[in-house]
């Protein structure tokens, strides 16, 4: 969290600013923490009757992402549509290049420009913030391509400050880990399937339930899950009685082989793996 | 990158661990995995495999019945 939030609240005046300029707007909904903080006070500024969430449903997700997504739009008092999305079917996401999310986001921001311009929104928006521009993220150019304006890194909000901004407003999703979708999880050229979907999820799943808090991922590596944690996550589980609860539960995920990574949890870890971007 | 050579390595630090590479993972096989809770044999272990080329290091998780190759 950033010790000072002065300047958060600077950028939040900002954003505040720049919607109402932008006029009524369509939100791409995930029910994650940025989306849910720019929904939010997106209805600040222009008021719900003039915001509209789309949440587009992908087998790139897990299901529970999109009843989390209802329930956080319940609360904010958010308009929600739903619109399904078949990347799955683009063999050129399919075949799990490099530049995969482009496909995606092509396909997303393709579904959601006609309802933008159905309920008369001159502005699609989404929740990129300032911290993803540093990043390796080929969906962005998919956004560009379809107008869509990214208001939270338009004002440099960083993710501690969407976290803060979020906790202070009660938004619900201020402490939710990162969640990117599950395609994330396989390493480049492996092909995206919705098997190898279900089996990441399953075993992330499994370990939520076994009590495993925190960032997490379960890496596709074939017949290996690498199972990335945070540190003090890892301290946890390593005890000899706790790791083999851990082992047995991604085992019934259907990951023949399972592995700890030593590392621990690292956003971007098969970028890193497949020298895309250096640490 | 070589298995052969992170092994050893890891051997001279006292871990004695098979590995297997996986392209720039390396997976290792320890006899006991409690040794692991130590926050600072996790940190040398991850030193020496990005010594050794490897990006990421991953301990296998009691996998009696499976194979380990070393390159």
């Amino acid at each position: 969290m950033p010790a000072d939030l002065s300047a958060a609240r600077v950028k939040e005046a900002a954003l505040i600013a720049l919607l109402r300029s932008a006029g009524d707007v369509v939100v791409g909904f995930s029910g994650g923490v940025d989306s849910a903080y720019l929904a939010c006070v997106a209805v600040e500024a222009l008021g719900a009757d003039r915001v509209t969430a789309v949440i587009g449903r992908s087998a790139s997700y897990p299901e529970e992402q999109w009843a989390n997504a209802r329930t956080v739009a319940v609360r904010v008092g958010l308009t929600v549509r739903e619109v399904d999305t078949d990347e799955l079917a683009d063999p050129r996401y399919a075949a799990n290049p490099s530049n995969r999310c482009y496909f995606c986001k092509s396909e997303l921001w393709s579904r959601l420009r006609p309802i933008a311009d159905a309920v008369g929104a001159g502005v699609l928006v989404d929740g990129t913030n300032a911290d993803d521009l540093c990043e390796y993220r080929p969906g962005a150019r998919a956004a560009a391509e379809h107008g869509v304006r990214s208001p939270l890194a338009e004002v440099g909000l960083t993710k501690s400050e969407i976290r803060a901004l979020s906790r202070e407003r009660g938004i619900p999703t201020w402490s939710r880990p990162s969640s990117p979708c599950l395609a994330s999880r396989l390493p480049y050229g492996t092909p995206v399937t919705v098997e190898r979907l279900r089996a990441v999820e399953r075993a992330e799943r499994v370990l939520r339930e076994l009590g495993v808090t925190g960032d997490l991922r379960v890496r596709h590596h074939g017949d290996l899950a690498r199972v990335e944690l945070t540190s003090s996550e890892l301290d946890r589980w390593l005890g000899a009685r706790d790791v083999a609860e851990l082992e047995r539960a991604v085992r019934t995920a259907g990951f023949a082989r399972v592995a700890i990574d030593l590392h621990g949890f690292r956003s971007g870890s098969l970028n890193v793996l497949e020298g895309i971007v250096r640490e | 990158m070589s298995a052969e050579t992170l092994r050893t390595a890891l051997a001279r630090e006292g871990v004695d661990a098979e590995v297997e590479a996986r392209g720039r993972l390396a997976v290792l096989r320890a006899s006991s995995p409690d040794q692991w809770t130590e926050a600072r044999r996790r940190a040398v272990a991850v030193t020496l495999a990005a010594d050794h080329g490897f990006t990421h290091v991953a301990l296998e998780l009691s996998a009696a019945d499976a194979a380990v190759r070393r390159d």
